[in-house]
């Protein structure tokens, strides 16, 4: 009770101040009057009884002050008057408060909108109960340098059947089917899982159920589960949606659930989906008897208690028993187990955290840069702090004014900054790349904005403390007798001026440095020839129902005829069909083995990336034939297998040979068995990526050894749309239930591949050119106080018959001492930088000298024209103007 | 050992104004005044320590104020006894029952 009223009280105080503020005022005046009248009764005259009465108060204005001292939360109201006043300073400077401000602003909203970036991505809890429980459980091979893998079916069973640690496992694949029966054709993403899935995430349906394990078993109805977003985007939300059939690649599935959209899983595709049971899957569900192969994901919950060491163990355990009771699948292999969230997010972080880091130093360089500020306000400003010193206000007392006026000003800059935060997230989420895991979840919360007011509380101690600790620390005297101070200022703050500027050219090297290194980078990634002409190529995939396009003939079949009709159209005659393609889509590596060759030792293995390309394929995309023939339309199935390499092939497995004439087994089931004679060797062709290297590379004839689906490659100087058009008649004019999607430039596709590269070079460069302009004010501001600071010493020289150049000489010199002492200091720290952002590297050294001479460079030009500014004033300086004023 | 004798003092201002509103509301001056009478013009409460004292207690809710007319029609700020006030006066008054009891037997015994 008490504390209820002390509360209201409390509040009362703070908000209704003006009512209470004249309550007060009025009760003590008729308090006054009451006594004046009293006294009056008792037979005074008036005058004297208002005396009386007076004395008797003894000052109205002292009362009270007394009532005010005793009201709760007085602090609050000391500490607004010293913020009101500090907003009054600020605004009496409006030069230098926008400047701080804004500068502050810069900081803060870059590095608030860097860190939501960085807490949806990285920090935040998976939207799963208990996310840290949830573990990627996988196969790896050490002796190949540790890929990790998935499962076979078969071993996950095994791991099911031994596994004591987890309270739940399920595999998963992704990939696509074409829906049809409700309008347009289209494709879905779908997630190929084990029953347990839905348990494993602890997950329940908006309407109707998840999986039985029943539905798992072989023989079971074809079940789906469809996500909250395809429900209500592709199925209007239908009420009845449960139980009715939807058609997937052709075959009909029951509806059987729909989860709540606040559920996804795998988090990065996109919100529209469904899952089926493995068992029913065109794709992987014939592979569900084999124990060879790594293909499933299995996701694990582990057992609460139970610690990460332990499960480990058992995994250890478990490794052990598979390789002795099924050595041919899994000696050699191991169980690993990694964070969920870690899997997830593991690509992004180190990139992200080199941008969080980037954005910190600019924060610092914006906070050297306001304290420098404030070092020169303090300055001029000591005559006004030595007179509250000497009227009793203790150092303490000072301190705490001076901390407010900057906590003012910390304040202001954080709120700029947020609105800053704000647009820059906006701006950030058009910038991101797609490949970006979780980034829908990008945004500026409450948690985001605590992040970013606690950054300005910080930054406020940090630029404020010690202006404020020198100001209070000055000596009285010699600041009453400066007169606001002209000529001298203390040696001690000079020196820190001087340390604030020196520091700020450290940080921006770094910054620079980093950037750099990622700007030089990017171009040669983007320079880099992916092996193929890109240009005029569109993309376009045509998937083949699965249930209805089982055989590998009809895929042919498909092709041929497809191909035939679109290359009869004007425009369209170089187009070709290529599963997979070069960075468009997965490479496919598979293990090969060469006719007569020597087997290798256990455990090693040959591999390529695999090709399965139309004749006219190397034409269109423009890799040059380097020796023997290329594919021609009679290379069919009834004709010789035949193979075309590519030249890292030839180089790595056939050094000082040469390759025509040889032959190869491939390990890929349709073609088991079959010899493939080389009849020529092509370009190589970056296929992961263009950071990658090209890897060796093997491509067959479509029609001998075709994969299922009909990628195209067209190459067309018609507009995409035009391409999308002509490919959407012809597909179908065949099969008019076929859609044709991802319809795309090839330049476009290579652009979103260095997405990530590019993103993270943009945002450093940004930062690395604010830091330059931060520091580069700095060094103004340093300089220019200093040459006002001499504008007296200047003017004797001058009389003294110093020429302009002298002046300019030495005012030059000081710059570029603080210049090099920057910079000097900044190699090696920069060079540390360098070595963070190594990994991220394309083709340049991270102590690329170039860079480095290039941003020595830079700093020290840029540093001499901020210095040049000021050294032109005191060119001018005039010395009898100069001399007057001492 | 300032604090003793201050919170002794601050102890006893708050009994007498709380005693002084037992008859009913009264304002400032008339706090004052009945509190001069009360104790025979032993304690004179100046205003520099009656208005801290009245603005302490209605913030911790003994007594609550309203403005209203005088005697003589002069608006003055009225102080009441609230419920909470009069168990704090009960219990001050117990308080003090005790400490002068036993002041008076330190004083007595030598």
């Amino acid at each position: 009770m008490p504390l209820v009223v002390k509360t209201r009280s409390f509040l009362r105080n703070l908000f209704s101040m003006r009512r209470k503020e004249a309550d007060l005022d009025q009760e003590v005046r008729s308090h006054l009057e009451l006594l004046t009248e009293e006294n009056i009764r008792g037979g005074m005259r008036p005058e004297d009884a208002r005396r009386e009465a007076q004395m008797e108060v003894g000052g109205v204005e002292q009362v009270k002050e007394q009532v005010r001292e005793i009201q709760i939360g007085n602090w609050i109201r000391t500490l607004i008057s010293d913020c009101r006043y500090g907003l009054r300073t600020l605004w009496k400077s409006p030069g230098f408060a926008a400047v701080a401000i804004l500068t502050l602003a810069l900081g803060i909203g870059a590095n608030t909108a860097i860190f939501s970036v960085v807490y949806a991505v990285l920090l935040k809890p998976l939207p799963y109960a208990n996310p840290n429980q949830l573990f990627n459980v996988f196969q790896a091979k050490p002796q190949d340098g540790d890929p990790v893998d998935g499962w076979s079916y078969k071993n996950f069973e095994e791991l099911l059947e031994q596994d004591q640690v987890f309270g739940g496992l399920a595999g998963n694949q992704h990939h696509q089917l074409t829906m049809t029966g409700h309008g347009e054709p289209t494709v879905v993403n779908t997630s190929v899982v084990t029953p347990q899935l839905f348990s494993v995430f602890d997950e329940k349906p908006l309407k109707g159920r998840t999986f039985f394990p029943q539905d798992g078993q072989q023989g079971a109805q074809p079940v789906v589960v469809l996500s909250e977003n395809l429900w209500r985007g592709y199925f209007g939300a239908d009420p009845s949606i449960i139980g009715s059939s939807i058609n997937l690649d052709m075959r009909p599935f029951t509806v059987i659930g729909v989860m709540p959209a606040a559920f996804r899983f795998p988090l990065l595709t996109a919100s529209e989906q469904v899952w089926i049971p493995l068992v029913q899957d065109p794709l992987f569900g014939p592979w569900m008897n084999r124990r060879l192969g790594h293909w499933l994901t299995v996701t694990g919950r582990l057992k609460p208690g139970v610690s990460r060491k332990q499960a480990q163990a058992e995994l250890d355990a478990i490794s052990v028993r598979l390789a002795k009771e099924f050595p041919e699948a899994n000696q050699g292999w191991t169980i690993g187990m990694t964070p969920l969230q870690q899997d997830i997010t593991g690509n992004a972080k180190a990139p992200l955290l080199v941008l969080l880091g980037a954005v910190g130093l600019v924060l610092l360089i914006a906070c050297a840069n306001i304290a420098n500020l404030l070092l020169t306000r303090a300055t001029s400003r000591s005559k006004e702090i030595a007179v509250r010193a000497t009227f009793g206000a203790g150092r303490a007392r000072i301190i705490r004014q001076l901390l407010a006026e900057t906590a003012v000003l910390g304040l202001l800059g954080g709120v700029a900054g947020i609105a800053l935060a704000y647009w820059g997230v906006q701006g950030l989420s058009s910038l991101l790349p797609a490949s970006l895991p979780r980034v829908n979840a990008i945004r500026v919360d409450g948690l985001v904005l605590g992040f970013a007011l606690l950054l300005s509380a910080i930054a406020s101690c940090a630029f404020g403390l010690a202006p404020a600790l020198f100001a209070a620390n000055s000596d009285l005297q010699a600041s009453l007798r400066e007169g606001g101070g002209r000529s001298g200022e203390s040696r001690n703050r000079r020196r820190v001026r001087s340390f604030l500027a020196a520091g700020e050219i450290v940080l921006a090297m770094v910054l620079l440095v980093a950037a750099g290194l990622l700007l030089r980078s990017f171009s040669k990634l983007t320079s880099v020839r992916p092996g193929f002409d890109a240009q005029h190529i569109v993309k376009a995939d045509i998937s083949l129902p699965q249930f209805q396009y089982s055989k590998p003939q009809q895929w042919i079949a498909f092709a041929d005829e497809f191909l035939a009709r679109l290359q009869a159209q004007a425009g369209m005659q170089d187009s070709a069909v290529a599963v997979p393609r070069p960075i468009a889509d997965a490479c496919a590596t598979l293990q090969f083995d060469i006719v007569g060759a020597p087997a290798l030792s256990a455990g090693a293995s040959r591999t390529a990336d695999f090709e399965s390309v139309s004749p006219n394929y190397f034409h269109v995309m423009e890799i040059p034939l380097l020796s023997g023939r290329l594919f021609d339309p009679r290379d069919v199935m009834s004709a010789p297998a035949v193979t075309v390499i590519s030249k890292e092939l030839a180089r790595r497995y056939f050094p000082n040979q040469d390759p025509l004439g040889k032959q190869l087994f491939f390990g890929f089931a349709y073609d088991k068995g079959v010899a493939r004679e080389i009849v020529g060797v092509v370009g190589d062709v970056r296929d992961e990526g263009l950071g990658q290297n090209p890897g060796p590379m093997m491509y067959v004839p479509f029609d001998q050894l075709p994969l299922w689906g009909a990628n195209l490659v067209v190459k067309s100087s018609m507009s995409v749309g035009g391409v999308a058009t002509a490919i959407r008649e012809q597909v179908q004019a065949i099969d008019k239930d076929l859609p044709v999607t991802d319809v795309a430039k090839m330049p476009d596709i290579i652009d979103t591949s260095v997405a990530q590269p590019r993103f993270r070079t943009f945002l450093l460069g940004l930062f690395a050119a604010m830091a330059l302009v931060l520091a580069a004010t700095g060094i103004f501001g340093v300089i220019s106080y200093s040459v006002s600071r001499r504008t007296n010493e200047i003017g004797v020289r001058v009389a003294l018959g110093a020429s302009r150049g002298t002046i300019l000489r030495m005012i030059l010199r000081e710059t570029l001492a603080l210049a090099f002492v920057g910079l000097a200091v900044g190699l090696p720290c920069a060079l540390v930088a360098s070595h963070l952002v190594g990994h991220l590297l394309f083709d340049v050294s991270a102590n690329d000298p170039a860079t480095l001479a290039g941003v020595a460079l830079t700093l020290g030009v840029v540093a001499a024209l901020a210095g040049y500014l000021p050294a032109r004033r005191a060119m001018r300086v005039d010395p009898i103007v100069a001399l007057r004023y001492e | 050992m300032k604090a003793e004798p201050t919170t002794l003092l601050q102890g006893t201002l708050d009994l007498l104004i709380l005693r002084s509103l037992v008859a009913g509301e009264k304002h400032g001056l008339g706090i004052s005044r009945r509190i001069q009478q009360i104790t025979s013009g032993t304690f004179v409460v100046k205003p520099g320590s009656l208005f801290p004292a009245l603005h302490r207690m209605e913030e911790e809710g003994w007594i609550s104020s309203l403005w209203g007319d005088s005697e003589n029609n002069r608006r003055a700020k009225y102080y009441r006894l609230t419920k909470a006030g009069t168990k704090q006066l009960e219990a001050e008054t117990a308080r003090w029952g005790r400490i002068s009891w036993a002041i008076a037997q330190a004083l007595e015994a030598s």
